[in-house]
C-alpha cells in the first residue's frame, strides 16, 4: 500500500546561519498510510509543530521531502496542498458568525448552498455546536471556539486533516463523547488524519499510531498497545502512561541459581532464571547496570514480597493509586478496583517476570519486555 | 522567512544605510560644523574637506564671542547649567509625584480616577501659549516668575503626565498576584509598593523619566516667557547667537552640539529601557 | 473552634454577583477543596479569605477569629498561587523568606526556616536561583514553600498544580496529602481536577455560580452527587445520563431502557411515573450476551489509560459511555449487547436536576406495612 503521506529524510532548522541554529526536526521519516489516524506526541519543544507546519507549508522544510497523495507537496503554497487544518488557537474568523466560519472553505469552493447547509449541520450536531452556529466567535466559550474550529476542519474535503492540540480547551465532561464521535467520523469516512498533541490521553484514545518525538528525534513510530508493552528507550517508556512506569537502577547477577536484580537498600527482585531465555539473561548479566521499569498498574500489592511502607492511598473513583516508599524510592500501584491502605502500613511488592521492562542504563535502549529480547 | 537569499540581504543592507543616514546626517553635519570657522562653512560649493578647528568650542566655553566686526560676551555655560538644573529638577519632582500616583491610578480603581488621569494627560495636549499668560501674570504676582522653581513647577505640565501615565502602565502590567503575595506573607502596603512594585516597574520609571528630562530640555516657550537672562537654558539661550552683525554658524552649532550631548548620552546609556520604556507605555498606558 | 468559618459572604463585581450569600466550615487541620468550574468563584473566596479582596457582606472568622476587617498581612495566612507569583527580582531564598522577613526573624532563624522547607520540596539546591532560572516544577515548589516557610494556621492553595506537566502533577498529588499532614495546617485547596478533589480532600466543596451546590467527603460527592452537573464533573470519562421513568411491577421498581427492564437499587419507591434522570458509570457497563441484555452499536473505541472505552448508541439514538480494564474482552465491530448494572446508580429529578435520595429501605417497608 503506497502511503497517504510520506516524510522523508525531513530536517528543519531555524537560523541556519545564526551562532545558534536551532535543529527542530533531525532526519524525520514518517508514513501515514491512507485511513490512518496518526498522532505527534510530545512534550513542548520536541519538533511536533515544525513538523505539522511544514506539513501544512507555513514552514519551508530545510531539507528532505513531503509527498501527499502521491504529489510531491513540500514546495507548494500552503492553499494547494489540499490539507484541512484545526488550529490549537482555534482562529476563527472573528467577523464571521460559527457558521459563517464553517462553510467558509466550501462557500469559497463554489459549493451548493443546500450543500453546504446539510454539511455544516451534520457537523455541528457532531461537535455539539447546532444551539451556537449563529454567534459571534467572541461570545464563545474556549471550549465552544474549539468546537467550531474543529468542525471548521473537518466540514471540508481534503486528502489530509491536520489537528493542532484540537482538544486541550474542551469541557472535560464532554471529552469523553467528542472523542468518540470524532474518531467514528474520520474512521467512517477513511479519512487520514495527524493530530498533534502534547497528552497522551488524546492521542492514545484517537490514534491508530503514534509518533513519539522528543528533541527533534523520532523516539517511535508504533500502536498505542505497542508504546505501553515494549517502549524502544526509556524516554518512550516514562513518557507514555499514566501515571509514569516506576523506574528503579539496579544491578542484575547471577546468585543461587536465580536472576537477581539487585536495588537500593538492599531489595532484592529475584526471579526464577526459567522466565528468561538464556540469550536474554546473558544480555542483562553482561550489563550489569541496568534500569528497571514496571508500569503502575502491574504492580502487585501483597502480603509477601520485597517491602514497603505506604505513603499515599487514594481513591478516585474509579481507580486506586497507592504509593510507597520502596527500595531508597517510591513505587506507585494502580488497581481499577478500591483498595484500602492505610498510611505507613508495611505492604509488599510483587513484580511478576512478565511485566518486567529492562532498560540499558547507559544507552537508554530496551533490552527486553517481560521475557522477550527487544 | 527565515531563508534569506544574498540579494535580499544586500537590499536589505542598503535600506537599512539609508535610513541610518538620513537620521545621523543632521547630526554629523552639525558636528563638522562646529570644527569649522564661519567663513568654511559658508563657502559655496560646500565641502567636506577643511582644518577642523576648536575656535568655536573655544569661544563658547569662555562666553567671548567674536564676530566679524565685534566681540559679544555670551553665558552659554550659564545657559548648560540652567539647562541642567531645570531638567533635573523637574524630572526628580515629576518622578517624586508621578510614580506614587501612577501607583495609585493604576491599582484603585476609584469612582472618577480614569477622568483625572485624562485630565492630567490633557495638559500634555493644551498649547502652552494657552496657560502662558495667565501664568506669567500669576507668577509676578506671588513672586514665582524668574525662579528656578517657578519654572520648575511649570515643567511638570510637561513632565508630569508622561511620567504618569508610561508607569501606569507599568504598573498595571505587574500582575496584582504578585503584590498580594508579598502582603499575604506579612508585608505592609507601603513595604509592598517599596520592595515589589518599584523594584518592578523600574525599567518603566527609567524611559519615563529619560523621555521627561529631553522634553523638559527641549522646552522652550515656557523658559522664553516665565525665565529672564540668568534663568535661561540653552533652548532660549542660543538666540543670542543670531547677532546684529550676522549669524555665528559655527558657534552655533558648537552650541547645539555641547547642548544635545548630554540627552544623547543619556538616550544611548539607555535606550534598552527607553525602547522597552515607550513601546509598553505606548501600548498600554 | 479553630480552622476557617465563612458566614453569609457575598461578593459582587458591578453587577455580577460572584460569591452569593456563602458559607461554608472548615476544621482544625482539615483539607478542605474548593472544586468547581472556571469562573464559579473560587479564586475570589480565596482571596477574601487572604483579605486580597474586600467582600460586600459576611464575616471570615480564621483561628476563631473574626478577620473580616483585617490587612492580609495581618491574618497569618500562607498562599500559593495558581500563576505562582514569585518575585521575579529576588531569588529563590528570598521568596521563601520573604514571609520570615517579615516577622523581622534573626537571620539565622530565616535562614534556617527556609533551608528545612527547601528541603522538604527538594528545592535546596535551587535556593540561588532566579525565577526565571527555575523549571516550571521548581517554580511551583518554590511558590508553596513560600507558602509554608512561616508555618501559617491557615494554608490557601489556588490550584497550584494547574500549571505544570502531567508527571509532575501526579507526583506531587501523592506526595501533597503528606506534606500539608506534617504541617498540620488547615488547608482549603482550589482545584478545577476532580482527581485531585478526591484525592487531596478530606471534604470537598463543590462550587457553582458563586453558590456551594454539595459539601461532603470524596465518597458522599462521588456517589451520592448532589445534582445532574456534580455528576457529571465527578468521573473520567463522565457518567452516563439517561432520561427514565421509573415504573412498578411485580419485581420491584424500575426503569426501561431500549425496552429492556433494567431494575433499580431499593428505596425508590416514591419515583414511579416520575420524570427523572439515571446516571450510570460507565464502569457499571459490561458487554455480554445476557438475555436481558441492550442491543447497541458501537461507534468508536478510545483507549484510556488501562482503561478502553466504548462509544455505543442504542437503537433510538442515545449515546453511551462504557468502560473496561484494558486488554479485557473486546468486543466486535458494529451490534454488541450490554448489560447495565444499575446497583450504584443515582437517580435524579429532571426538572429540578437535583438528586433523588433512596429512602431507608428500612422506613420504606415499615411505611409500606
Amino acid at each position: 500500500m503506497t502511503a497517504m503521506l510520506n516524510l522523508q529524510g525531513v530536517n528543519k532548522i531555524y537560523n541556519p546561519n545564526s551562532r545558534h541554529p536551532v535543529h527542530a526536526v533531525i532526519d524525520l521519516d514518517l508514513a501515514v498510510q491512507p485511513g490512518e489516524i496518526v498522532a505527534l506526541l510530545g512534550s513542548s519543544g520536541c519538533g511536533k509543530t515544525s513538523t505539522l507546519r511544514m506539513v501544512a507549508g507555513f514552514e519551508q522544510v530545510s531539507s528532505g521531502s513531503i509527498s501527499l497523495a502521491g504529489r510531491d507537496i513540500h514546495t507548494f503554497a500552503p492553499a494547494r496542498r489540499n490539507v484541512a487544518m484545526a488550529f490549537e488557537g482555534y482562529s476563527l474568523y472573528p467577523p464571521l458568525t460559527v457558521r459563517e466560519n464553517i462553510a467558509f472553505a466550501m462557500k469559497s469552493e463554489k459549493m451548493a448552498t443546500a450543500d453546504v447547509t446539510a454539511r455544516v449541520d451534520e457537523i455541528a450536531q457532531l461537535l455539539d455546536i447546532e444551539d451556537i452556529l449563529d454567534r459571534y466567535p467572541t461570545s464563545l466559550s474556549g471550549g465552544q471556539a474549539q468546537r467550531a474550529g474543529l468542525g471548521r476542519a473537518l466540514v471540508r474535503k481534503a486528502d489530509l486533516y491536520l489537528l493542532d492540540e484540537p482538544m486541550g480547551q474542551l469541557e472535560p465532561q464532554l471529552r469523553a463523547h467528542l472523542r468518540g464521535r470524532i474518531k467514528h467520523f474520520i474512521k467512517e469516512r477513511g479519512l487520514t488524519a495527524i493530530l498533534v498533541t502534547h497528552d497522551q490521553t488524546e492521542a492514545n484514545a484517537l490514534a491508530d499510531r503514534i509518533a513519539v518525538m522528543e528533541g527533534g528525534v523520532l523516539q517511535q513510530f508504533d500502536t498505542p498497545a505497542q508504546l505501553k508493552d515494549a517502549p524502544a528507550n526509556l524516554f518512550t517508556g516514562t513518557f507514555i502512561g499514566e501515571p509514569p512506569m516506576n523506574i528503579f537502577a539496579a544491578q542484575a547477577k547471577s546468585e543461587n541459581g536465580q536472576l537477581v536484580f539487585a536495588l537500593d537498600q538492599g531489595v532484592d527482585l529475584s526471579y526464577d532464571p526459567t522466565a528468561f531465555p538464556d540469550a536474554l539473561q546473558q544480555a542483562i548479566l553482561g550489563l550489569g547496570t541496568v534500569t528497571l521499569g514496571v508500569r503502575p498498574h502491574a504492580v502487585q500489592v501483597r502480603d509477601h514480597g520485597a517491602k514497603a511502607q505506604v505513603y499515599a492511598a487514594q481513591w478516585l473513583g474509579d481507580q486506586t493509586h497507592i504509593a510507597a516508599h520502596f527500595a531508597g524510592g517510591s513505587v506507585v500501584s494502580v488497581h481499577h478496583d478500591r483498595v484500602s491502605r492505610a498510611k505507613g502500613e508495611e505492604i509488599g511488592i510483587v513484580i511478576a517476570p512478565q511485566d518486567l521492562h529492562v532498560f540499558d542504563t547507559a544507552s537508554g535502549n530496551a533490552v527486553s519486555h517481560g521475557g522477550t529480547l527487544a | 522567512m527565515e531563508h534569506t537569499s544574498p540579494l535580499e540581504r544586500i537590499l536589505r543592507g542598503i535600506a537599512l544605510t539609508a535610513v541610518v543616514v538620513f537620521f545621523m546626517f543632521p547630526i554629523l553635519w552639525i558636528v563638522l560644523m562646529s570644527l569649522q570657522t564661519n567663513e568654511t562653512i559658508l563657502r559655496s560649493p560646500p565641502s567636506m574637506v577643511f582644518e577642523p578647528t576648536l575656535s568655536n568650542y573655544q569661544a563658547i566655553i569662555s562666553g567671548q564671542l567674536t564676530g566679524n566686526t565685534a566681540t559679544l560676551e555670551i553665558k552659554f555655560m550659564g545657559n548648560l547649567l540652567n539647562s541642567i538644573i531645570l531638567s533635573v529638577g523637574s524630572v526628580a519632582l515629576a518622578l517624586l509625584l508621578g510614580v506614587p500616583a501612577a501607583y495609585a491610578f493604576a491599582r484603585h480603581k476609584f469612582r472618577g480616577s480614569e477622568d483625572i488621569a485624562f485630565t492630567l494627560l490633557s495638559f500634555r495636549f493644551a498649547p502652552p501659549l494657552l496657560v502662558l499668560l495667565p501664568l506669567t501674570i500669576i507668577f509676578q504676582q506671588i513672586g514665582l516668575a524668574d525662579t528656578y522653581i517657578g519654572l520648575i513647577w511649570v515643567y511638570q505640565l510637561i513632565c508630569l503626565p508622561l511620567i504618569l501615565w508610561i508607569v501606569r502602565g507599568y504598573f498595571e502590567d505587574i500582575s496584582p498576584d504578585v503584590e498580594h503575595a508579598y502582603r499575604i506573607a506579612g508585608h505592609s502596603w507601603f513595604a509592598t509598593f517599596r520592595h515589589i512594585a518599584l523594584p518592578l516597574a523600574r525599567p518603566g520609571i527609567a524611559a519615563a523619566g529619560l523621555l521627561a528630562f529631553i522634553f523638559a530640555w527641549n522646552n522652550f516657550i515656557f523658559a522664553l516667557v516665565l525665565a529672564s537672562a540668568d534663568k535661561q537654558p540653552v533652548t532660549v539661550g542660543a538666540l543670542a547667537f543670531i547677532t546684529a552683525s550676522g549669524i555665528q554658524y559655527g558657534q552655533i552649532a558648537a552650541a547645539i552640539v555641547l547642548s544635545i550631548a548630554p540627552t544623547l548620552a543619556l538616550a544611548l546609556y539607555a535606550q534598552r529601557y527607553l525602547v522597552e520604556g515607550l513601546s509598553l507605555g505606548a501600548v498600554k498606558g | 473552634m479553630g480552622g476557617l468559618t465563612i458566614t453569609n459572604l457575598t461578593k459582587r463585581f458591578k453587577d455580577t454577583v460572584v460569591l452569593d450569600d456563602l458559607s461554608l466550615e472548615i476544621e482544625e487541620g482539615q483539607t478542605l477543596v474548593l472544586f468547581g468550574p472556571s469562573g464559579a468563584g473560587k479564586t475570589v473566596l480565596l482571596r477574601c479569605i487572604a483579605g486580597a479582596v474586600e467582600p460586600e457582606v459576611g464575616t471570615i472568622q480564621i483561628g476563631g477569629t473574626d478577620m473580616t476587617d483585617v490587612p492580609p498581612e495581618q491574618r497569618g495566612v500562607g498562599m500559593a498561587f495558581q500563576n505562582f507569583a514569585l518575585f521575579p527580582h529576588m531569588s529563590a531564598f528570598d521568596n521563601i523568606a520573604s514571609p520570615l522577613t517579615a516577622k523581622r526573624a534573626t537571620r539565622d532563624t530565616i535562614n534556617d526556616g527556609v533551608q528545612a522547607v527547601a528541603r522538604l520540596l527538594k528545592i535546596d539546591h535551587v535556593l540561588g536561583h532566579a525565577p526565571k532560572e527555575l523549571s516550571n516544577g521548581q517554580k511551583q515548589r518554590t511558590a508553596l514553600a513560600r507558602a509554608l516557610a512561616a508555618q501559617p494556621k491557615l494554608l490557601l492553595l489556588d490550584d497550584p498544580l494547574r500549571n505544570v506537566d502531567a508527571k509532575l502533577r501526579f507526583e506531587m498529588r501523592l506526595e501533597l496529602p503528606r506534606l500539608l499532614a506534617e504541617q498540620g495546617a488547615t488547608v482549603v485547596y482550589v482545584t478545577q481536577d476532580y482527581k485531585e478533589a478526591m484525592a487531596l480532600g478530606d471534604k470537598i466543596a463543590v462550587l457553582v455560580d458563586g453558590k456551594i451546590t454539595q459539601v461532603g467527603t470524596p465518597e458522599q460527592v462521588y456517589l451520592r452527587p448532589a445534582d445532574l452537573r456534580i455528576a457529571e464533573q465527578f468521573g473520567d470519562p463522565t457518567i452516563n445520563l439517561l432520561d427514565v421513568t421509573p415504573e412498578q411491577d411485580d419485581l420491584g421498581m424500575h426503569i426501561r431502557l431500549s425496552e429492556k427492564r433494567v431494575p433499580l437499587p431499593p428505596g425508590y419507591d416514591g419515583t414511579q411515573g416520575q420524570s427523572c434522570v439515571i446516571g450510570i458509570r460507565p464502569e457499571a457497563i459490561r458487554f455480554t450476551e445476557g438475555p436481558n441484555s441492550i442491543e447497541v452499536t458501537i461507534e468508536a473505541e478510545t483507549p484510556f489509560n488501562e482503561k478502553t472505552i466504548t462509544l455505543c448508541t442504542t437503537f433510538n439514538g442515545r449515546e453511551i459511555l462504557i468502560s473496561r480494564p484494558a486488554g479485557t474482552d473486546a468486543p466486535d465491530e458494529g451490534k454488541a449487547r450490554i448489560d447495565i448494572d444499575a446497583t450504584n446508580a443515582v437517580l435524579f429529578d429532571r426538572s429540578t436536576g437535583l438528586r433523588i435520595a433512596p429512602q431507608d429501605t428500612a422506613t420504606s417497608r415499615s411505611a409500606a406495612a
